[in-house]
């Protein structure tokens, strides 16, 4: 019916047409709208969707053990309980935060500033560690409280422990929390994995690792697990069965115990190593999940460096140990006889420098120089051969390059030759160069590796090993000696003899029904001081007293082992690094024991 | 009473409309009262309340069609005056459920005078405009304004601001619908942005939060903000064909917030996909058509704005409630004709529509 009687300024139908209008337009613009978000934007709501349901979580592998060569554990893993949140679940993150504070008794501006810094490293949906390694007293409360937390998970993560802590710390090394220049390398960690800083831990990373596995888990609004499958599974890292042995290393330990310096054990037949000692050493297990300021502190401040795996990383004039290497040269001369005597006053003068023998031996040759470890014939020796063949020697013997050893940092020490003086010090090789070098004095360099597998090859026929820490290690073949099978028979002969004869050096080795060889060497820190002539080696300041060298091999029936002691600021070889590898081979040899 | 020459002239395709929106209605409240518990599925029993309350809403509406509307026309100042009695009585004796007091306890069930508030204020409107044969001076909305401001103002302070602007909208397209003179529009036009900050300062605070996040909402995904976004993600991740029915993984793993009540159309859409909400909004504008076409025919002023009157009171809670489920309107607590859950609210939508009937079957009726 017609509204109005009248005049109006509107048309009037207008209230029908009103109407029609309002219902079309409702249609048409929830229509687009519709369209809009169902069809156009469709799978991008669908992925919204499905990110509200799907969670996804890691599922760490176990790092690959570490056994030793009759299988004895020496690192496992632990389970521990680390606290994370997933950001996108928390409805109130700074609350939140400050609650994980006040249950980790953490300060909360440092648990803020960790969150914010590791925001990045963590996908959306993820768990991302706030806090590691929880006490058991913050486990309960926290297993409590969390469900008043949305977002608050407690995630399991296995955790390192070395079970022989500081006997096997160099060799092992340790695990600790990846930097963020590790995660931004590995894409494989994630921020709170722990990565191999140090050793064995280091070197072999990625065989120890394992792969992580995924678990997908659909939950409610309200995080609840309504379902969950694993998507890939976790491979576990590789198990790693080393060639040390236990018992010796931790005999080796002992003996070193309250020393500076390495202790190295090598099956010489096979180049694997036995034991390999650097003392003093450290718990690897506080690294794990963080080492405390102070203890860092103490660590690298501590004069005698614990962290220093002495037997790869530390380098030493060899001292008289070089005369080995010296007379298997000389042996190797055409010209020169193993009989021919020069005569030792006590000193040789070279110039207006007087060089001195440390007693005065009278007639002496080839072998009684090697027994007796007189100065005097090998100053002459090393005027006679020269340093580019000295050093050539050197080199072919071993040293002055890394070993090649299964650990990180190895050095080289060093071989000087003319040309290395020349960049160096840019100077000339002189005449007193020689007769340092003859006695394993002035520029030269070892680690105790270097001449354990040295002696290892006199011992075994002329075979260079790499030294292997692992036992199912790929046989790599051995490098020859280049040295004639009869100066390595006379200079293992000779070894003996040090040992067995009545003025050997090394005769405090001697071991009835046991073959073993020794030389004795002592690299001076200083020149040499009255005082270091005195028969007490306490009259000497402890930093200026001699490093002690025993290097000696020991056969009985098959078993062949190489050993070589050096004790830092020890004085005398014979006196600080004899007994040492005497006690070894009482223990190598009278104790029963599993390895034939 | 009842003779059969009315009976012939029910507008059967109304009934029609609104029995297949209440049965969408009653099926998409199962599946959006059913949530997931493991690996099986519970169902709180939401729809078949929903199923009860339809039964006694369509005994109401059969009674608002028995009697000749025009007697409305004499008792609707006593309807209005209870019913401001009652807003005033609920404002004191009234029960307090989740922070709003809106229930007078009646014994037997909760009562909301709002709802019927919003019957009244139709009315009374209805019969204010009958008389009236010209378009609105200035004089005339300030005195309609005067008779919806009242209950308005006593439901504003409940609170229900959803209620209280419905019924002033409804009152408003009723105005519009009459015609209003030129000068006076001009200068409602002119005056309205002023009223705007006016109206701020009346908001509390969870209410502007509202507007703010409608405004951005991203501003804030998992405060006030995380309805709009959960809503639209279910419509949009519904798609072209929908999940299927109980299939909405929004709705059933519960990320989906007031899903039974204002975003049931959430649950819809997340189901049915485009293809049944186009015809669910379908099926809205033919509902609204048909009321359209009932006031057209009414025989008398009085019966074509009582029809108006239920237009802009469907009309506005579609576009309210679907616009801010589709995000393009700020939260605001109104429920979808039909679809949403509420006994009260059901009753008076069949209150309504068997007034429209009840005008629309005496429109061959000569006057007496």
């Amino acid at each position: 019916m017609s509204l109005f009687k009248g005049k109006s300024i509107f048309n009037e139908k207008f209230g029908s047409y009103f109407l029609i209008f309002l219902i079309v337009s409702l249609f048409c613009i929830f229509s687009v709208r519709l369209w809009y978000l169902q069809v156009y934007k469709a799978s991008f709501y669908s992925q919204k969707a499905q990110d509200n349901l799907q969670r996804r979580q890691l599922i760490y592998a176990p790092r690959g053990l570490f056994l030793d060569r009759h299988g004895e554990l020496l690192a496992v893993n632990e389970p521990s309980y680390s606290l994370t949140v997933i950001r996108e679940d928390c409805p109130d993150i700074q609350a939140t935060l400050d609650q994980i504070s006040m249950w980790t008794q953490t300060p909360a501006d440092q648990i803020h500033d960790d969150f914010t810094r590791g925001r990045s490293m963590v996908r959306s949906f993820e768990n991302q560690i706030i806090a590691a390694n929880l006490s058991f007293d913050t486990l309960t409360r926290v297993e409590t409280e969390s469900p008043y937390w949305p977002g608050v998970k407690i995630v399991v993560q296995p955790r390192r422990r070395y079970l022989q802590g500081e006997v096997l710390s160099h060799v092992l090394g340790y695990v600790a929390r990846a930097s963020e220049e590790e995660l931004l390398k590995d894409p494989e960690l994630r921020l709170g994995d722990n990565v191999g800083k140090q050793g064995l831990e280091f070197a072999l990373e990625q065989v120890l690792r394992g792969q992580k596995g995924l678990r997908q888990m659909e939950v409610d609004a309200s995080g609840r697990i309504l379902h969950e499958e694993v998507l890939d599974h976790p491979v576990p890292g590789q198990n790693i069965q080393l060639s040390v042995d236990l018992g010796i290393q931790q005999k080796a330990h002992e003996l070193m115990e309250g020393k500076s310096g390495s202790l190295v054990v090598i099956d010489a037949d096979a180049g694997q190593v036995l034991a390999l000692v650097s003392a003093p050493g450290y718990d690897n297990n506080e690294f794990v999940f963080g080492i405390s300021h102070q203890n860092w502190q103490d660590l690298l401040s501590n004069p005698h460096h614990p962290l220093q795996n002495r037997s790869i990383q530390s380098t030493y004039p060899p001292g008289s140990v070089f005369k080995l290497v010296m007379a298997g040269l000389a042996h190797n001369q055409p010209d020169i006889r193993v009989s021919d005597r020069i005569f030792c006053s006590g000193s040789v003068t070279l110039g207006n420098r007087v060089f001195r023998c440390w007693k005065g031996h009278g007639w002496v040759d080839m072998t009684k120089s090697l027994v007796e470890s007189c100065d005097s014939y090998y100053y002459q020796l090393g005027e006679r051969l020269g340093v580019d063949r000295i050093s050539e020697f050197a080199l072919n013997s071993g040293f002055g390059r890394p070993t090649g050893i299964d650990l990180p940092h190895e050095r080289s020490g060093l071989i000087p030759t003319r040309d290395w003086k020349r960049q160096r010090f840019n100077d000339g090789w002189r005449g007193g160069d020689n007769f340092n070098l003859a006695i394993g004095q002035g520029f030269i360099l070892v680690t105790p590796l270097q001449v354990a597998r040295f002696v290892g090859a006199i011992a075994n026929g002329g075979s260079l090993y790499k030294p292997s820490l692992l036992l199912e290690e790929k046989k790599v073949d051995p490098e020859p000696l280049s040295w004639s099978e009869a100066s390595r028979n006379f200079v293992y002969q000779t070894m003996i003899e040090t040992v067995e004869g009545e003025r050997g050096t090394a005769r405090r080795l001697y071991k009835e029904g046991v073959i073993v060889g020794g030389k004795t060497g002592t690299s001076q820190v200083v020149g040499l001081l009255p005082q270091h002539l005195e028969d007490d080696p306490e009259a000497v300041d402890y930093w200026l007293r001699h490093h002690g060298w025993m290097a000696a091999f020991a056969r009985k029936d098959d078993r062949t082992y190489s050993i070589v002691a050096l004790v830092e600021h020890g004085g005398s070889g014979s006196r600080a690094a004899g007994p040492v590898v005497r006690d070894l081979l009482d223990y190598l040899f009278d104790e029963p024991h599993p390895f034939q | 009473m009842v003779d059969r020459q009315l009976f012939l002239h029910i507008n059967w395709s109304i009934l029609a409309i609104v029995f297949l929106l209440f049965v969408a209605g009653v099926l998409n409240l199962y599946s959006a009262s059913a949530f997931r518990i493991g690996e099986g599925t519970a169902i709180t029993p939401f729809y078949s309340r929903q199923i009860m309350w339809g039964g006694i809403s369509i005994l109401a509406m059969v009674a608002a069609m028995l009697f000749d509307y025009r007697h409305l026309k004499n008792i609707s100042w006593l309807i209005y005056l209870v019913v401001i009695a009652c807003l005033i009585a609920v404002l004191f004796w009234g029960r307090t459920i989740s922070g709003a007091q809106r229930w007078l306890d009646l014994g037997f069930f909760n009562f909301q005078p709002s709802e019927v508030a919003k019957i009244a204020v139709v009315l009374i409107t209805s019969v204010f405009l009958a008389k009236i044969n010209h378009p609105l001076g200035f004089r005339d909305i300030i005195k309609a304004l005067c008779l919806v401001l009242i209950p308005a103002y006593l439901i504003a302070s409940q609170p229900d601001l959803g209620s209280a602007l419905l019924l002033v909208f409804v009152m408003a397209g009723m105005l519009v619908y009459q015609g209003i003179k030129k000068n006076t529009l001009k200068t409602i036009i002119f005056t309205m942005p002023l009223l705007v900050p006016l109206g701020w300062i009346f908001l509390k605070d969870y209410q502007k939060t509202r507007l703010l996040t409608f405004l951005n909402p991203g501003q804030d995904p998992l405060g006030s903000g995380y309805h709009v976004i959960q809503s639209q993600i279910a419509i949009g991740s519904g798609g072209f064909w929908g999940k299927g029915f109980m299939e909405g993984t929004q709705s059933q793993l519960r990320f989906l917030p007031e899903k039974h009540t204002d975003f049931a159309f959430s649950v819809f859409g997340e189901e049915w996909g485009f293809i049944g909400s186009i015809i669910l909004l379908f099926l809205f504008c033919l509902f609204l058509y048909q009321i359209f076409l009932s006031s057209e025919e009414a025989k008398d002023k009085f019966g074509a704005m009582l029809c108006v009157g239920v237009f802009f009171y469907f009309f506005w809670q579609v576009l309210i409630n679907i616009g801010m489920v589709l995000g393009l309107m700020p939260v605001v607590g109104i429920p979808l004709p039909f679809v949403s859950y509420g006994g009260t609210s059901l009753l008076v939508n069949f209150i309504m529509i068997g007034l429209v009937l009840n005008v629309s079957m005496r429109r061959y009726m000569f006057k007496s």
